[in-house]
């Protein structure tokens, strides 16, 4: 469904991404786990037209979608929960939401993202600036599936959230993939990140250096001492 | 007593009609400056030529001047979509310098060709309702005046229910609180620079209308002192808040009018500058302004 291939990426002078390879299938959640630095980042925002001059091919459903703007990938279905979140901070929760579904008509989309998240419906009147940061948090995941993405990319969702916060936010990714949405997952919390994935890709200084299946992942010797203190 | 509170009523309400003009050209400053963050000096330009175009449509049709308003709104809103186009969207994120220059040569570029059309003579128009006095109390009150509050008032409301209630409107907020955020929910980001900076320039076409209807004299080098306090008002309110150029249009209007009460006209610019030093040095953010702007 969606498939990087051969993506190289600089900035100024300095190569940042070097012949990156990646594929995500119809139904899967892939996780990218990578240490800071190592071009996860500048990957997701290729992937969404955010940077300029990449070589190489995106390929969403067989069109390369590289060189897009950022709109036109987002018509495409195919969204993206930044890492910093990039709320409205003085728009309401439900203006947030609102504007998740700017490229299509929200209708049953708004009642699916308080179901799973029903602080947001109590606080929908509220301004998204004021959340706690998990609340914020679950926010920038219902304002991307109000898009009705078919495929999802999750940047770091964890990051800054207490343990049970994160369990929560990658239960709901592990419930929003047995709905059928395809996820592409980067995030540094690796053995939960692995636990809910069917595959994993390793970044190290902008190179995949190993992929296979998440399970075969979780227990490398090589990945257990680098990302799991083990 | 009652002599007093009439007088002091009288020069409230000539502030707050000459806060009108300054708040339309500095609602359409902020909402440029809150999607682009461009710094645009030529705004006062979008003024003048809203000035020039009422009073052409005025002469070659006769209309009523604030019928007229229909006509110098649109060319506006055209003209700024044109000069975002082809001088603002070039140079987006190349650096302060860059957007001063090319504001600098709009100024002369604008002005020249103005006089270069209409010459630069001082020019004037006379509004239908001039001698209408309205009483209201002790106060006599000036329909233009009454008009112009009015057709400003409705020029927010309607601003107001477009940024609040229409998709669009919210794209252009949502841009404005955030960029990438908004271009990450499918925002074309570059239709909403271009509609904004027309809607901004729009605004100030609708000040140009109101400045030559309320009698006011214009030339082609009118626009430079409007827009210095437009900047003003807008530092004072806050940059980027259009609740703050409301606020500091009114209070700019306010403080010019009552000065040039008490202390006589030399001191109204003065003092309004002493009021943006006092509120910068109390809030360096200006009055709704947010940390991060």
């Amino acid at each position: 469904m969606l498939a990087i291939e051969n993506l190289n990426v600089s900035y100024s002078h300095l190569q940042v991404l070097w012949d990156v390879s990646l594929q995500v299938s119809r139904g899967e959640v892939v996780t990218l786990i990578g240490s800071n630095g190592a071009g996860k980042s500048t990957l997701v925002s290729t992937i969404f037209g955010l940077n300029s001059s990449p070589t190489g091919r995106i390929l969403l459903r067989d069109e390369n979608i590289l060189g897009l703007p950022t709109y036109e990938i987002v018509r495409r279905r195919l969204s993206l929960v930044p890492e910093k979140r990039e709320l409205f901070p003085r728009m309401t929760v439900r203006e947030n939401l609102e504007l998740g579904a700017y490229v299509r008509s929200h209708g049953d989309a708004l009642d699916h993202v308080f179901e799973l998240f029903p602080i947001l419906k109590d606080r929908q009147a509220q301004n998204a600036g004021t959340l706690s940061g998990g609340e914020q948090q679950m926010l920038a995941i219902g304002r991307c599936l109000m898009a009705d993405p078919e495929i999802i990319v999750l940047d770091e969702p964890s990051l800054g959230l207490s343990p049970k916060l994160v369990h929560m936010v990658l239960g709901t990714v592990q419930r929003l993939n047995e709905e059928g949405l395809t996820i592409l997952l980067v995030e540094q919390n690796v053995r939960r990140a692995l636990e809910i994935s069917h595959r994993g890709y390793v970044l190290e200084s902008g190179r995949i250096t190993k992929t296979g299946p998440a399970e075969e992942l979780l227990h490398d010797d090589q990945i257990k001492e680098a990302y799991l203190g083990m | 007593m009652d002599g007093t509170i009439g007088i002091l009523s009288q020069v409230a309400f000539w502030g707050l009609y000459s806060g009108c003009i300054y708040i339309l050209l500095a609602t359409g400053l902020n909402l440029i400056f809150g999607v682009m963050k461009i710094v645009n000096f030529a705004h006062g330009e979008f003024l003048m030529l809203g000035t020039y175009i009422t009073f052409f449509l005025f002469v070659i049709s006769g209309f009523n001047p604030y019928i007229l308003l229909i006509g110098s709104i649109p060319i506006l809103i055209i003209v700024g979509v044109i000069v975002e186009r082809l001088c603002f969207r070039p140079i987006l994120g190349t650096g302060k310098l860059n957007e001063i220059f090319i504001s600098l040569g709009l100024i002369y570029i604008f002005q020249n060709l103005v006089a270069l059309i209409w010459t630069d003579e001082w020019r004037s128009m006379r509004s239908p309702y001039a001698d209408i006095l309205i009483n209201l109390g002790p106060i006599q009150l000036p329909l233009d005046y009454l008009i112009i509050i009015t057709v400003t008032a409705m020029i927010l409301v309607s601003l107001y229910i477009f940024l609040q209630k229409t998709t669009l409107g919210r794209a252009i907020r949502a841009a404005s609180q955030n960029r990438k955020g908004a271009m990450l929910m499918g925002v074309n980001v570059e239709k909403v620079d271009m509609l904004t900076f027309g809607i901004g320039a729009g605004l100030a076409g609708a000040a140009g209308t109101l400045w030559a209807v309320s009698g006011q004299v214009f030339n082609p080098y009118m626009g430079s002192i409007p827009a210095i306090k437009g900047f003003a008002i807008i530092i004072l309110g806050g940059l980027g808040s259009i609740p703050g150029a409301i606020i500091g249009g009114l209070a700019i209007g306010m403080v010019e009018n009552f000065t040039a009460f008490t202390l006589g006209g030399s001191w109204k610019d003065a003092v309004s500058f002493i009021l943006l030093i006092v509120v910068l040095v109390i809030r360096p953010t200006g009055l709704f302004g947010e940390a991060e702007e």
